[in-house]
């Protein structure tokens, strides 16, 4: 067991690397000058110009911080990879650069972003798993029934249309019609996440934006448990514990449902990662302090060191989730663990 | 050496040409034949089928007869903006007028241009892409197989709206560069597939036998391993276009994709959000464009992977 979390651990490492190169190489042939961004197109006299681009490792510098010129007089732009190098350095110490539209360390940006969009995740991940679970466990028990039915046009329906466009449904039926309908009676808040004047309790917000969350992949738990629970269902082991008379409520609750479920664990596992990545299009509808419209708004204004900053820590989370999910998957399936042959993928 | 190779080359070949003979004889029992069996039976594929062709025939033919009967779908006319702005569905504007004056049924119209462009070429680079790492990856194995898997785990490994998003601010907004980002981060699910179902394939004896007989990487892949993993790579990139869909009108809603005044289902969805409390149907009709026809490609996808047998992994 060990030795496969290591082996998982290991593999992290170069895909990491990988994708900060590609990231940083995507910063290095972005059009426009850093100067540019940081003064918000201002002109500026050529010494403070001159302390921006040291500031922010644009130039070459000697130890003690003063520029080095080339045999012109000009200074001398720092290599890329030398740039990257120097990121990749300050990044594993903690440090992830300044805004350069906000005067404010990235990491302090992302501190206060994140707990809104862990919250929200958590929020829709236990939804999605309540009625994900219980949807396909419904539909495969009463299979071809109207309830199966029903759930299988929902879930297509779900999956084919644009989260930001149901989110923007759900307003319009609790925020404005309930409004109208109730004469303001009863309503539900259609953005940002309470705070100090906030009408609503505080997790009152939370309901529409975890439900736009939560949608797409709340669908694909109910399939994925409809034909896990299928699947079992027609296994020896299941029909020995038919033929032992046990009742069919004893089958599913005592020696189907664990097996079927441990596929299903995993996918919302790997989908919480996939939330804590922050939801962009969710938040943006709802006006959602996260760290996905932080980015969002940073890749607008050209912040290249908050999306990098942010999009690296997102990748590191989403690892760590993705790792766990593993070794946890490993540890409920023995057959992983003890590396008998798995299915073809 | 050269001699024997040829001369068991023209024996393949003679086997060969005697089997489709043989089907050619028989009422087509291809594959194809089978699968178009199958999928005449499910009607729900039939009916995303019919919805595609009359989205596609209406967005074709476009030109020849929606402005005439609805007005321009870009341009606005200054003189009559104040009473054409936001009118609701009625006769004349069957889903109603924008906040310039322009009708919205004549911009769905043209917003299915759009969304039906980026679906499918950027399912054709993702496919082209795909299709040539994953192979690489399966068929020559070892080295070329770690460096590529490896490769496109970094590129899973990020999210995938948010490297859509970053990719653009740095090539660019409008079509082109829609089609581009969209295509080319959609590889490594297409690498995978393809490369499994070559795994599979490349298992089999008539591969076996077809080496043994001397025929070239090249020949085995283009004869053997391509025609059976086929059915696998039509499945996946009818269900990769609804999701390139999906992804260009998110891209659009926030602004990042097409350019105004281009009508896009997504760009009209975010106008539509200004007037989400007094003119709903603003939004909500682009978004029914959208919803139908993802759908129709799942429901289509669906009904080809049910009748081409294709076993895919998740559900």
């Amino acid at each position: 067991m060990a030795k496969y979390i290591l082996k998982r651990v290991l593999q992290f490492i170069p895909v990491f690397i990988g994708v900060t190169i590609i990231l940083f190489a995507m910063k290095a042939i972005v059009p426009g000058d850093p100067v540019k961004i940081i003064t918000g197109g201002k002109q500026v006299t050529p010494e403070t110009e001159l302390q921006i681009r040291i500031a922010n490792g644009l130039i070459e510098t000697d130890e003690d911080g003063r520029p080095l010129y080339d045999e012109n007089g000009d200074t001398i732009p720092t290599p890329i990879w030398k740039q990257y190098l120097v990121y990749m350095s300050d990044l594993l110490q903690g440090d992830l650069g300044t805004s350069y539209t906000r005067n404010m360390q990235v990491s302090d940006i992302l501190a206060s972003k994140y707990p809104y969009t862990v919250r929200l995740a958590i929020v829709a991940i236990c939804l999605e798993a309540v009625v994900g679970i219980g949807a396909g466990m419904i539909s495969a028990i009463k299979k071809y029934s109207f309830w199966d039915v029903l759930v299988t046009l929902l879930t297509s329906i779900l999956v084919a249309m644009p989260a930001f466009w149901l989110g923007m449904l759900l307003q319009l039926f609790f925020g404005v019609f309930l409004r109208n309908v109730t004469g303001e009676a009863f309503y539900l808040p259609i953005s940002g996440a309470g705070g100090s004047h906030a009408e609503f309790q505080a997790w009152v917000y939370y309901i529409l934006p975890a439900i736009t969350l939560a949608s797409v992949s709340t669908a694909y738990t109910a399939r994925i448990m409809r034909s896990q629970l299928l699947e079992v269902m027609n296994q020896d082991y299941i029909r020995t514990a038919k033929a032992k008379g046990l009742s069919r409520r004893d089958v599913i609750v005592h020696h189907a449902l664990k097996n079927a479920l441990i596929p299903v664990v995993t996918y919302i596992g790997i989908d919480f990662g996939a939330m804590l990545a922050g939801a962009i299009l969710t938040e943006t509808v709802f006006n959602w302090p996260g760290v996905g419209y932080e980015i969002y708004r940073a890749v607008t204004q050209r912040d290249w060191p908050i999306v990098l900053g942010g999009v690296t820590v997102i990748v590191v989370v989403v690892m760590i989730i993705n790792l766990l999910v593993d070794i946890s998957y490993a540890f409920l399936d023995p057959r992983i663990r003890f590396g008998a042959p798995k299915d073809k993928e | 050496m050269t001699d024997k190779n040829t001369k068991l080359d023209q024996q393949a070949e003679v086997v060969e040409a005697d089997s489709e003979q043989v089907e050619a004889s028989k009422p087509s029992r291809t594959l194809w034949s089978d699968a178009w069996n199958r999928l005449r039976k499910n009607k729900l594929a039939l009916i995303g089928a019919a919805w595609i062709i009359f989205v596609i025939v209406v967005a074709v033919t476009a030109d020849l007869w929606a402005p005439q009967l609805l007005g321009s779908p870009t341009e606005i006319d200054s003189a009559t903006v104040a009473a054409n702005s936001k009118l609701p569905p009625s006769l004349e504007h069957p889903f109603g007028t924008d906040a310039t004056g322009r009708d919205q049924l004549v911009r769905v119209i043209y917003g299915a241009r759009i969304s039906l462009a980026v679906g499918v070429v950027a399912t054709l680079i993702s496919t082209a892409i795909g299709l040539v790492m994953g192979g690489i990856a399966a068929y020559y194995g070892g080295i070329w197989d770690t460096i590529i898997m490896r490769l496109a785990d970094m590129f899973l490994a990020i999210p995938y709206t948010l490297f859509v998003i970053v990719m653009l601010a740095v090539i660019g907004q409008g079509i082109q560069n829609v089609f581009i980002a969209i295509g080319i981060l959609g590889w490594p699910s297409i690498a995978r597939v393809f490369r499994s179902a070559i795994l599979s394939v490349k298992e089999n004896d008539y591969v076996d036998a077809a080496r043994a007989m001397g025929a070239s990487d090249l020949r085995i892949i283009a004869r053997h391993i391509f025609p059976n993993s086929v059915a696998s790579i039509v499945v996946y990139a009818t269900m990769n276009i609804g999701g390139a869909i999906l992804t260009e009108s998110a891209l659009s809603f926030l602004g990042m994709g097409v350019t105004p005044p281009t009508p896009s289902w997504g760009i009209m969805i975010q106008d539509g959000q200004k007037f989400l409390q007094t003119e709903p149907w603003l939004m909500i009709l682009p978004g029914l464009a959208i919803l139908t026809t993802v759908l129709a490609f799942t429901l289509l996808g669906d009904g080809l992977r049910d009748a081409l047998d294709v076993k895919m992994k998740d559900a």
